[in-house]
């Protein structure tokens, strides 16, 4: 933060020092057109804007070559009408409902920038962006979808070929269009905050570290929308699902996709705006939220070991420049899944598979080539390989977890042969068991990455590593969350073709695909919960980082000029706690918090001399201690640096770890640890509580829909969907505000009771409970799921047998687990540190008033 | 309005008349009434001159079923509801009508029933009209229904609806896993029993839930008495499949 304060070169250091540093700081703008100059982006630099647009402009050539498909029959583009109209109908209220939300925030995080000052005056703007192109990737990936469905049947008609190509570039509209959206969302608020916002609006230029956290805070936009997203569209699709199947299917004994259930439509509805909409919004804000953090840390770890402008810049760009490599192979990858006629469901599955294997081998020579390239250690290459390593591994224990090839869904589906008792328990087991892979495929993915980094040695880098790992992770985003996609996409057209009552040759084709399509959606959610869980550990570094500039910005909020020919004032800051410190340089301009800031250097703890660093422009540091007189003692030297104030820019984590005294002696940690698993429990419950009370409402219209309208039934009068997907809507809607503002509200109150050790335990809580939770429910769910479609493929007495109908009711309990409470989960993680980051400045200010106040401490 | 002359069979026994056509009267059957019906229906088009000759219906029935006064039809006329199957002439049944939980309807037509090309059991019936155990027998069901109508045989019904329930089996004995019965070690212990004590039948359950019933059709449905049987095959798979999608999509479920 500081180590830019100081461009102009000093002849000398010590006390001359001092006493020129009023000219030296007022020399800063004078130069401004100087730093512009300095501030050219190598021209390897726009190869990451570049990958967006061609994500985007292939996003758009994939949808205008679906648009142009055959939308078949007028039945098939009725029914496709239908499920478009009511997603449509459900995105309406969902964006006026998240509207009202942002707005609300927007006006808290505006409060929070311009009137009290806590954070930067871009986050607003920043949170703004993240919620709009999050939604807006959610959007085109479920329009997309939408007009996929009816095309699929209509390709599956022609050939199973032809059905998986349209199903699987829908599939990959969604996924280029979350990964271009984020890279050009993030590279061009780079390129905005480095080189336009202060010529645009006067001040200094921003210093990287500040840069890549006001850019961090756009995940807390995208965070929001993607929660609201999922939890809302996770509650719409069980609603209609369990409203569907218990009157449907258990009451009238009527058959799936059959037209004569009202919520047949919502029901298909549901599969878009729930596993499209809900999840292009939560994989747009990992994929994001893994470069930001990996970026911020990166400039971190260069700050702190006081690296050259070339190196730190390679290190911030890295992330971006492998999300741009990823999306190159991406496009390839999609292009290599097609199969043969007769496919079974293992050549369909290598089909997939054949994309995501050569893209995942390609990005690691892309890899290799671009850490030579920007003379990074070989670590970041291992950690790279790590992370794309970790997804197949995760990917693979979900499949193994949940496909009823192996033992874990066939032990649920024997089960089921003693009733729906035993299925529930066996399903239980199962899904805690599975947690082992991912758990500790992340436990070792994180020590790996860390250790390959030196990260023992140098706990940033090491972080770093772990970022990196993650972004390698997600680098083929844009391919996975295409196999992710498909999976609905294949589900509508094979209901689609179901009621369509087109041939048995194309039902047997879609049936295909909507198989296939369980699996790699199951293998997506696993994907999105690891790749989230390994993105958490770098945001809770960024947090720290975060809470860095909090301090920072508190500092410089009581900016005291010094008196002619004064060098600087020092002063305590943070009412009486005599911990953190601000030295206040000449020359800021008043009532200018950004100037101020410019000029005013913090530090923490202690009651002796005060060591701050200053870097000049050519890289050069000086160390001086100060003493609480505002004298200048003597030059440091670099090991005097830990002395007993530290300049908040020089400080390590750890040292941020003993101001806040993060240990798990202290009660603060702990009771944040508590809640933070806690806050897990509570978001699963009110979700799922969520679904069951509006599935309630939707069993209640269909039955009505049943009595009151016996032709129904008989074929002679036509149900209203409209009114099964208004009420799913509504409900959804209804239910999904108070999970999501839990999630928002909980790290601010947490924070502010309990500080930053509160929080860290807090987020700490959440992401081992959360993280274990997420996978339980979503492998519980999808071995439930499978292990029915296992009997109903003619094993155990096959379909309408006792062991069917027990398996059904383990279908039903795990429907919330696996599409609702467990997805959700990874964006509850995710937010919460998001939030936390968000509101750093916030609780670094207050939360040591409350807490003394409380007799809580600090 | 023509009326018609429905015999249902399953799960009551009834003898109805209505202004409702096959399809329109099972779909009433199964959903269109309060009455809850429960699982599935099945039910004769019954010729109503051939009928005459063993019940007073001569002229009777368009009297006994007018239409609502609004003009509307009537969907049920109850005539009889105790021993039909064993009043009505064998040739008066038509077409079998197999009734889903959610009213879909598929017609079998009676055909030709080659006896001589029948091989030994094991067999699973299952007895549908008048009573309604589940038996295991080797005959064949030409013998099982001379068998079971014999009025020598101190347990005899004057005529019998069944049908030919699936027993396919693994190589090691067990049963199928595809099939949906309840008890289907007690189903291999009855054939092992049968088999050695060479009894003619043995009953497995008496009143069995017929769950996932329509799945488990072999051959079809037999009517006999002592005179003969009256066969209505179950179209195969690949007809199911093909022909009959929705009705077996339908009848899979329950």
């Amino acid at each position: 933060m500081m180590r830019s304060r100081v461009r102009s070169r000093s002849k000398q250091i010590g006390f001359p020092l001092l006493a020129g540093l009023c000219m030296q700081m007022a020399a800063v703008s004078a130069s401004a057109s100087e730093l512009d100059a300095m501030r050219m982006l190598p021209a390897w630099w726009w190869a990451a804007p570049a990958a967006g647009v061609l994500a985007l402009v292939m996003a758009f050539w994939f949808f205008r070559s679906i648009a142009a498909a055959n939308p078949g029959n007028a039945r098939m583009q009725e029914i496709a009408g239908y499920v478009r109209e009511g997603a449509y109908a459900y995105l309406r209220r969902q964006y006026k409902v998240v509207g009202l939300v942002f707005l609300g925030l927007m006006a808290l995080l505006t409060y929070m920038a311009f009137v009290l000052g806590v954070q930067h005056r871009l986050v607003p703007f920043a949170f703004l962006t993240g919620g709009l192109f999050s939604g807006l990737a959610g959007f085109i990936g479920m329009k997309t979808a939408t007009m996929a469905s009816s095309r699929t049947a209509q390709g599956a008609s022609e050939s199973l070929n032809r059905g998986l190509t349209i199903a699987f570039r829908a599939g990959a509209v969604m996924g280029l269009t979350v990964v271009g959206l984020a890279l050009i969302d993030i590279t061009a608020w780079f390129v905005y905050l480095y080189k336009f916002h202060h010529a645009l609006f006067g001040g200094h230029p921003m210093n990287l570290e500040t840069i890549t956290v006001v850019m961090l805070c756009f995940g807390m936009g995208a965070s929001t929308q993607a929660l609201f997203a999922r939890v809302g569209g996770g509650i719409y699709t069980k609603a209609a699902d369990v409203g569907a199947d218990l009157v449907g299917k258990v009451e009238a004994g009527i058959p799936e996709d059959d037209p004569r259930n009202p919520a047949t439509i919502a029901d298909n509805v549901g599969d878009n705006v729930g596993d499209v909409a809900g999840m292009g919004a939560d994989l747009y804000e990992s994929y994001a939220g893994s470069i930001l953090a990996t970026a911020a840390l990166g400039v971190a770890a260069a700050t702190v070991a006081g690296w050259d402008a070339a190196r730190t810049f390679s290190y911030l760009a890295a992330p971006m420049l492998l999300a741009a490599i990823g999306i190159v192979l991406s496009i390839f990858g999609i292009f290599l899944v097609r199969t043969r006629e007769n496919a079974t469901m293992k050549t369909l599955l290598g089909a997939l598979n054949r994309g995501i294997y050569v893209s995942s081998v390609l990005i690691l020579v892309g890899a290799w080539f671009l850490v030579k390239f920007l003379a990074m250690p070989i670590g970041v290459f291992w950690a790279i390989t790590i992370g794309v390593v970790l997804g197949i591994v995760i990917g693979k224990g979900t499949e193994w977890a949940t496909a009823s090839d192996y033992k874990p869904t066939r032990f649920i589906a024997d089960q089921a042969a003693t009733g729906p008792a035993t299925v529930i328990i066996a399903g239980i087991a199962e899904g805690m068991m599975s947690t082992w892979i991912p758990v500790l495929a992340v436990c070792v993915g994180t020590l790996l990455s860390f250790a390959v980094m030196e990260g023992f040695q140098d706990l940033l880098s090491g972080l770093y590593g772990v970022g990196i790992a993650a972004v390698g992770m997600l680098s083929t985003l844009g391919l996975t969350l295409a196999t992710d996609a498909y999976g609905p996409i294949a589900d509508n057209a094979g209901g689609n073709a179901e009621m369509s009552e087109l041939p048995k040759e194309v039902r047997r084709r879609t049936d295909a695909l909507d198989s296939l399509g369980n699996t790699t959606a199951a293998i997506g959610k696993g994907f999105a919960i690891g790749s989230a869980a390994l993105t958490a550990l770098a945001l809770l570094a960024s947090y720290i980082e975060e809470v860095r500039i909090g301090l920072h910005r508190e500092a410089a909020m009581e900016y005291v000029a010094p008196a002619a020919g004064q060098p600087f004032v020092l002063k305590s800051i943070g009412a009486d706690y005599n911990k953190k410190w601000a030295i206040f340089l000449p020359g800021a301009k008043p009532n200018k918090l950004e100037d101020q800031m410019f000029h005013t250097l913090s530090a923490f703890e202690g009651t002796g001399p005060t060591a701050v660093v200053l870097r000049d422009e050519n890289g050069v540091e000086h160390s001086l201690i100060i003493n609480e007189t505002g004298e200048l003692v003597k030059n440091a030297e670099a090991t005097d640096i830990h002395g007993n104030r530290l300049a908040a820019n020089k400080a390590s984590l750890k040292d941020f770890m003993t101001l806040y005294d993060v240990s798990l002696m202290n009660p603060k940690v702990l009771v944040g640890v508590f809640v933070g698993v806690l806050a897990v429990f509570v978001f699963s419950a009110m979700t799922m509580k969520a679904v069951g009370r509006a599935a309630f409402s939707m069993v209640q219209e269909v039955r009505r829909q049943f009595r009151e309208k016996p032709g129904i039934m008989e074929g002679t009068e036509r149900p209203d969907y409209a009114r099964c997907v208004a009420i799913s809507t509504a409900g959804a809607q209804r239910e999904m505000l108070l999970p999501s503002l839990l999630a928002i509200a909980l790290p601010v109150a947490t924070g502010l009771v309990l500080n930053v050790s509160g929080i860290l335990g807090l987020l700490v809580g959440g992401l081992c409970a959360g993280f274990s939770v997420a996978v339980f429910m979503a492998n519980a769910g999808g071995a439930w799921d499978n292990a029915k479609k296992y009997i109903e493929a003619g094993h155990l007495g096959g379909k309408g047998s006792m062991a069917h109908k027990a398996a059904v009711v383990g279908d039903t309990v795990g429907d919330p687990f696996k599409d609702t409470s467990g997805p959700s989960l990874n964006i509850l993680i995710k937010l919460m540190t998001m939030v936390s980051i968000v509101f750093a400045g916030l609780i670094v200010k207050y939360a040591p008033a409350i807490g003394n106040w409380l007799n809580l401490g600090q | 309005m023509k009326t018609h002359l429905y015999f249902v069979c399953f799960q009551t026994e009834a003898l109805v008349a209505s202004h409702l056509d096959p399809d329109a009267f099972g779909a009433y059957m199964a959903v269109g009434t309060r009455k809850h019906t429960s699982g599935n229906v099945m039910f004769f088009e019954v010729d109503p001159i051939a009928a005459a000759k063993t019940l007073p219906l001569a002229g009777e029935l368009e009297k006994r079923c007018p239409p609502h006064p609004d003009g509307g039809p009537r969907h049920s006329k109850y005539l009889g509801i105790y021993r039909v199957l064993e009043s009505l002439p064998m040739e008066a049944l038509g077409k079998l009508y197999l009734v889903t939980r959610d009213g879909r309807v598929l017609g079998l037509d009676a055909k030709p029933y080659d006896a001589a090309k029948e091989m030994r059991g094991p067999n699973l019936y299952t007895e549908l009209c008048p009573v309604t155990p589940r038996v295991v027998s080797f005959l064949p069901p030409t013998r099982f229904a001379k068998f079971i109508t014999d009025p020598a045989n101190l347990v005899n019904v004057p005529r019998i609806l069944f049908a030919d329930s699936l027993l396919d089996r693994e190589s090691d004995g067990r049963l199928a896993g595809y099939l949906p019965y309840l008890n289907p070690e007690h189903i291999v212990d009855c054939i092992n029993e049968v088999a050695v004590a060479e009894k003619s039948a043995k009953t497995v359950e008496r009143n069995p839930k017929l769950i996932a019933f329509y799945r488990t059709i072999r051959r079809g449905f037999f009517v006999g008495d002592q005179t003969g049987v009256k066969f209505y095959p179950f179209p195969s798979q690949d007809e199911l499949d093909e022909k009959y999608h929705i009705w077996w999509r339908s009848a899979s479920l329950d």
